[in-house]
């Protein structure tokens, strides 16, 4: 049975057309015209409980409206949704109970409030037995490392420990489902990595459901097994991350350090995308030449101190699909 | 001497974009005027009301109250107008804005004035329409005395108010809030400029005359004007005339304060 | 369509702990309390003077006689301890910075955390009234009404007070469409004081003006409670008094819930 279950929904927007100048401000107070836009348009998504899910796509794509969708706060226009069983708009507090959430560029804890206190009031919030609250406050306090700063006022508090706290807070009444919204913007390298370790043991351990949406790739790519891909309102893409990788990464890299000084350096079955004096780096489509074909090759031409094959990683994959669009057929001509 | 001269120059363009934007946000722009507007008007009608009802207060009548508070309203646009950025102080000590103010090679405060926000020049237009009608309305005589020195008991006027507002500002480098004092010293500054200084007991004329010179803003120069037998302090009239002087005088106290201040500030490494 | 809040079983708990938060919250502005309370003392001191001055060199008026009237001067100054405040600000400061989207993920009623965070900021500045009052006795004299009379006031002052919040709220609900009103709200305020009749007892306005702004709901957040207490309005006429009051209130806070209802449905269907 699917914890999220989401049949066509649609969201559209309505704005006022806006028309230039003083004449055009003037005639819209007689009358409106509106243009209609739709943010979100027909998407079919279904969720099994403990899934980690990656839910992608450029700015403006639509994510952001599907998740207000999921946790209530938007009405849809038209469209089916369902989380844990509950229709999130029309029953919005009960929703409410199941889930939690993580904004990382906007905290849910009381700005003026010691931490402490702020877990303390949102135990009354969402009605946590006393017993099952200290429980998880002991756990998440130690595994979070927050001991420090329970009595810090939130505004004093660092990015990464508000961070922190904001995990701990978002997870306090055992929610069912959690929704991450760019949950590692802003830490530094080693508060990432300890987020992304929570938030895989949360996921290991308490079988939360996590949809996480993201610009960090590298999260992703840490943490999601599956990954919906949207854009301008549709999924393009919805699967295992590897199917990603195998269907999109279709093109490898491989980069030559040349012992000599040679003028123009060309192989065949690869193309220059860039060369910085000596070293130079080759693209090629690995379903059409192989690596060793092209690295045997080089060798023959030129003399070489160097090589190396990059893999495409997520970033340049989903880049691609975002510049490029999503095409049935494989990616093949590099651009 | 350049120096001053490009931010004359700068000074100038930055009420040449005001008016500007003033026009370009128009329906901001009444609002802001609607409040200026409704601001003044209820406290004047406040003293139609009571006066209706008491038709004199120390000997005081409703027209001379109503040139008293043209007075105070005049000096205190000027300074609203020109000298706003002095209520700012507290937010600029905060966010720790000072510093590149005090790398330069001009004095601070004068830096924080010459550059101002976005200001909407209606109070003073209403502050010089209101008063003009007072004048005639109060039956005050306009002879050469009055034209001479009203424009400059309204500067002496607008540099007390400046002075108050600088000395609650300068408190900002001791304590975190001072917004709710900033507020109610505006308040308490425009209830005590609205009646005659007399009504008080002596102690607090004294505090009105030497203190904190409200009784200078208005009362002392409405007295003179209004040719009125005697005022709170059984002074010579003519003191109304001393305001220019007074305000410089007190403008020179709070600068001294503000700079002890900022002396301070800089010590302390904030 | 609607937001159709669900019905699971109602606590008070959370929005107790609201108020008590936000009552801490205020207790911790140290400097403002001292200032607020600074200022009604010498606001106090201020209308004594005036009305000793203005009763001196005039014959003194019927409705109101010198003590009554600084009577009502100095009670009206402490009610404006609690009456003065913007309850509902943080309804506009979190529609402002957006931060209103994550109080709708949680299981609460989010008009009622508002309510509940005003309450309790009010019902700190509600206890500063005593040591206010305390203060003002040093230099002021007040009458003291009947016990009977002083209870009907404080229900009117109830009354007063919800019809000033309903004002407030409405008002601060406009934030839901984006309008920035503020000079708006400092307008509404200034009229308030003037024709509630805060500064001047509505008794002494022209009959003729008097009988206009006796039935606004500006006069039931003021000028009723305060005649009621020095005595103006006599027993027989309290239910009449207070009937109106409530009536503004009831009239108010039916569109203080419309104006929530079409803010939070522009809110669910364009998104913050």
């Amino acid at each position: 049975m699917a914890i999220i279950e989401t049949a066509d929904l649609r969201k559209v927007f309505r704005s006022v057309k806006r028309r230039p100048g003083l004449g055009g401000a003037i005639a819209a107070l007689f009358s409106r015209e509106y243009e209609e836009k739709a943010a979100v348009d027909g998407i079919t998504m279904s969720l099994e409980a403990g899934e980690l899910v990656g839910y992608l796509g450029p700015n403006g794509a639509g994510k952001s409206t599907t998740i207000k969708m999921l946790t209530g706060i938007l009405v849809p226009t038209s469209g089916s949704i369902s989380v844990a069983g509950l229709v999130p708009h029309r029953q919005r507090l009960e929703n409410a109970q199941n889930i939690g959430v993580v904004f990382g560029q906007r905290s849910q804890l009381y700005w003026d409030l010691p931490l402490r206190e702020s877990f303390a009031l949102l135990r009354s919030i969402y009605d946590v037995p006393r017993e099952r609250f200290r429980e998880n406050l002991d756990h998440f306090v130690e595994i979070l490392a927050l001991d420090e700063f329970m009595d810090t006022p939130v505004r004093q508090l660092s990015l990464g420990e508000r961070m922190r706290g904001d995990f701990a807070a978002a997870m306090l009444h055992d929610p069912k489902i959690v929704y991450l919204d760019e949950p590692t913007i802003g830490l530094d390298v080693v508060a990432k990595e300890a987020i992304r370790e929570f938030i895989t043991q949360l996921n290991r351990e308490r079988g939360t459901t996590i949809i996480l949406t993201t610009h960090d790739l590298a999260d992703i790519e840490r943490l999601a097994r599956r990954v919906i891909l949207i854009d301008d309102g549709t999924i393009i893409f919805d699967g295992p991350i590897s199917r990603l990788r195998e269907e999109y990464g279709t093109h490898r890299t491989l980069v030559i350090t040349l012992a000599d000084s040679y003028e123009d350096v060309q192989i065949e079955g690869a193309d220059v995308e860039s060369r910085e004096g000596n070293v130079v780096r080759l693209r090629f489509d690995r379903r059409r030449t192989s690596a060793e074909v092209l690295i045997r090759r080089a060798l023959e031409r030129y003399a070489l101190s160097d090589i190396a094959i990059v893999e495409p990683d997520i970033n340049s994959i989903v880049g691609r699909i975002y510049r490029e669009g999503y095409t049935e057929s494989a990616i093949g001509s590099p651009s | 001497m350049k120096r001053l001269k490009a931010m004359a120059r700068a000074y100038r363009e930055y009420w040449r974009i005001n008016l500007l934007t003033t026009l370009e946000y128009r329906e901001n722009f009444l609002m802001w005027f609607a409040f200026t507007i409704v601001y003044h008007a209820t406290a004047l009608a406040a003293l139609w009301v009571v006066l209706t009802k008491f038709p004199s207060m120390n000997g005081w009548t409703f027209r001379d109250m109503a040139f008293l508070y043209g007075l105070w309203m005049l000096a205190h646009a000027v300074n609203n107008t020109f000298f706003s950025e002095v209520g700012s102080i507290p937010e600029h000590v905060h966010e720790g804005q000072f510093d590149r103010l005090l790398v330069r090679p001009l004095d601070t405060l004068f830096q924080l004035i010459a550059t101002p926000g976005q200001i909407f020049p209606d109070e003073l237009i209403l502050a010089v329409a209101y008063f003009a009608v007072a004048t005639w309305y109060s039956g005050v005589h306009v002879g050469a005395l009055f034209v001479i020195f009203v424009p400059l008991i309204t500067l002496g006027g607008a540099l007390i108010d400046l002075g108050i507002n600088l000395i609650v500002g300068t408190l900002a480098f001791w304590f975190v809030r001072v917004d709710a004092l900033q507020w109610i010293v505006t308040q308490l500054e425009q209830e005590f400029t609205r009646y005659p200084v007399s009504i008080y007991s002596r102690s607090v004329r004294l505090l009105l005359t030497f203190a904190f010179p409200f009784a200078f803003m208005n009362y002392f120069p409405a007295t003179f004007f209004l040719n009125k037998p005697e005022n709170a302090l059984a002074l010579p009239p003519a003191v109304g005339l001393l305001t220019p002087l007074i305000g410089l005088a007190f403008v020179s106290v709070a600068y001294a304060f503000w700079r002890f201040g900022l002396n301070r500030y800089q010590g302390v490494g904030h | 369509m609607s937001v159709v809040l669900s019905r699971p079983r109602f606590r008070l708990e959370p929005y107790v702990e609201f108020a008590k938060v936000a009552m801490a919250r205020e207790a911790t502005y140290r400097f403002d309390v001292f200032t607020n309370i600074a200022s009604v003392l010498v606001r106090v001191y201020i209308l004594r003077t005036v009305w000793v001055a203005l009763y001196a060199h005039n014959p003194a008026p019927s409705e109101l006689p010198l003590h009554a009237i600084i009577t009502y001067s100095t009670v009206a100054m402490l009610m404006s301890l609690v009456m003065d405040i913007d309850q509902t600000r943080i309804l506009h400061d979190s529609l402002h910075d957006g931060s209103i989207v994550l109080d709708f993920t949680k299981p609460m009623r989010v008009p009622l955390y508002f309510i509940a965070n005003g309450t309790g900021e009010v019902l700190f500045h509600a206890v500063l009234m005593i040591p206010a009052l305390g203060l003002a006795l040093f230099f002021v004299h007040i009458d003291v009404p009947s016990f009977g009379t002083l209870l009907v006031f404080l229900v009117s002052f109830l009354l007063g007070y919800g019809v000033g919040f309903c004002i407030n709220f409405i008002l601060n609900c406009t934030a839901f469409w984006t309008l920035e009103i503020t000079a708006v709200q400092f307008i509404v305020t200034w009229i308030t004081d003037l024709v509630g009749g805060e500064l001047v007892p509505l008794v002494l306005f022209p009959a003729a003006l008097q009988n206009v702004l006796v039935v606004l709901p500006f006069a039931a957040m003021f000028s009723t409670p305060l005649l009621i207490y020095v005595g103006h309005i006599p027993p027989a006429q309290y239910a009449g008094a207070l009937g109106l009051q409530a009536f503004w209130l009831i009239a108010l806070g039916a569109v203080s819930v419309v104006m929530w209802r079409l803010g939070v449905r522009r809110l669910v269907s364009q998104g913050g």
